[in-house]
């Protein structure tokens, strides 16, 4: 029998159905994991372990009366600690937020909670979500659960280690340059960039506010697709909220890929950042078994990543220094270095720099747009490196901007990384598929394909 | 450093920022050029910023 702790959303939901397992001793199993692993990784900010047992003898009592919920009732979740829950802080990592005490859930929060989710607490990130593995912060970085020696990835770090190494099965992520994709990237696990506005993110600490995502990161893809339709849904007070009624995320997961049509961007990790070449032979393996499975897959091309890269750079700056310079004024050693070093050049760049980024972002969405009336969805590259080790700063700075995830949050299309593969040195390696805008269940579809072809999420890291 | 980033920065507030930690402000200054130089901005006067402009929705 599985151990609790790897248990996937819809097994725990099985098992509660089943009366093998309960709510209360599954929050019990994972509060002395958490209590053992997390000393080593870091993943949480702040454990609520009072409050998610509360709430897990609540849906104890409610799933024995016979009144379930529905799916996630009963399972615990971490939350990215710049998404806040009512009464606790939201530090965002950061000594400018430290003692930040959240007055009401964020909408994804309620969502979960109606659905009976349980809040296990509020999780690592790089700083304002857009630091880096940092040492300089009021509290340490998170590390990766298949080598402590080597960073999660990030910005939603606690989320990628807690999730892999079964201290939750589900977690909530921020995604504004692929921070949900690089974690789950870096810890072998699904994390998926929603279409721009299908996730509300009032109650979220903005970054971008034309880049920023709230996203799903789980053990297998059935539960991403789970997890998406619980925080799914148009919020009318969320400027950037799109009116759409998208929703059913995991209704293709069975169906495969036979005859869909994928478009293989290769040019993204062999020409603009030559890929570590296990990470590019893990890529042609992905489409080697596509192709086995039906799919037809055909090399095309989009604009550069170099290109994307600057353009995302200068809208993140340009609209995060809009957010951060009364602090970066008033009190910049308050910030570690890293998340100053990120922020401060939105200072520099002008209004004519931030327009004509703009500009440009209609024309490369155009690109992509035409490439997906060709193609059903898109694969690539999403890390072009295993995770570095976290006390080798110069690696790190060197890889962390070797990825292909920004050009997503540049045009809003769903964008889905998985592992594909461990490396020799037994890190994960990744695959991104990316899809047409509010079409996140074909590209839960592929992975779901992939999942079942390649087993890689039967993979744990080796941390007990 | 540049005169010129010192003026920006002081331009933009930075003056603590400049004084406590130089090089992180020289460093941006350097990354915002280099990322504004990589766009290709379009040549056509009529190509709009996305997101567009549209009345009466959103609020």
């Amino acid at each position: 029998m599985t151990a609790p702790h790897w248990l996937s959303a819809a097994e725990i939901a099985q098992a509660y159905a089943a009366r093998t397992l309960s709510p209360v001793e599954l929050v019990t199993a994972l509060l002395a994991r958490i209590e053992t692993l997390d000393p080593k990784l870091n993943a949480f900010i702040r454990l609520d372990a009072d409050a998610a047992m509360q709430a897990a003898r609540q849906a104890e009592a409610e799933i024995t009366a016979g009144r379930p919920r529905g799916k996630l009732h009963g399972v615990p979740v971490g939350i990215k600690d710049i998404i806040d829950v009512a009464g606790l802080p939201t530090t965002a990592h950061s000594k400018i937020l430290v003692g930040n005490i959240a007055k009401a859930d964020a909408v994804v929060i309620q969502k979960l909670r109606q659905a009976g989710a349980i809040v296990m607490g509020k999780l690592s990130t790089h700083e304002f979500a857009i630091g880096g593995p940092s040492f300089d912060l009021p509290f340490p970085p998170a590390r990766n659960p298949w080598n402590r020696d080597h960073h999660p990835g990030g910005s939603s770090s606690g989320s990628g280690a807690g999730v892999a190494a079964g201290l939750f099965p589900l977690a909530l992520g921020t995604d504004t340059g692929g921070s949900v994709r690089n974690p789950a990237s870096a810890c072998g696990i699904v994390g998926l960039k929603p279409t721009y506005g299908l996730v509300s993110r009032r109650g979220v600490f903005p970054l971008s506010f034309t880049l920023d995502h709230v996203g799903p990161m789980t053990r297998t893809v059935a539960d991403n697709a789970l997890l998406l339709d619980t925080i799914a849904g148009h919020d009318p007070a969320d400027p950037g909220s799109a009116p759409t009624n998208a929703r059913h995320f995991g209704r293709q997961l069975d169906r495969g890929v036979r005859n869909l049509r994928i478009g293989f961007v290769r040019h993204f990790h062999e020409r603009d950042l030559p890929a570590h070449p296990e990470v590019a032979a893990a890529l042609e393996d992905v489409a080697r078994v596509l192709q086995a499975e039906g799919a037809q897959v055909d090399t095309i091309t989009l604009p550069t990543l170099t290109e994307f890269a600057g353009i995302n750079r200068v809208i993140l700056c340009s609209e995060a220094w809009s957010i951060h310079a009364k602090w970066l004024r008033e009190r910049p050693g308050d910030y570690g270095q890293l998340a100053r070093r990120r922020l401060l050049p939105g200072a520099f760049m002008t209004a004519g720099d931030y327009v004509g980024a703009q500009r440009r972002r209609s024309e490369v969405i155009a690109a992509v747009e035409d490439r997906l009336r060709d193609y059903d969805v898109l694969l690539c590259a999403s890390s072009m490196d295993p995770s570095s080790r976290m006390d080798d700063a110069d690696e790190t700075a060197r890889t962390y901007p070797r990825q292909a995830r920004t050009p997503f949050n540049v045009t809003g299309h769903p964008a889905l990384a998985m592992m594909s593969g461990l490396s020799r040195g037994g890190l994960p390696v990744s695959v991104q598929f990316v899809g047409r805008y509010f079409d996140d269940a074909t590209v839960l579809r592929v992975a779901a394909a992939y999942e079942r072809a390649t087993g890689w999420h039967k993979q744990k890291p080796p941390i007990g | 450093m540049d005169p010129i980033i010192i003026a920006l920065a002081r331009a933009a507030g930075l003056d603590k920022a400049l004084a406590a930690f130089p090089e992180d402000v020289e460093a941006a200054a350097k990354q915002a050029l280099n990322n504004a130089g990589a766009i290709q901005v379009p040549t056509d006067p009529a190509a709009e910023p996305w997101p567009p402009m549209r009345a009466g929705s959103g609020l």
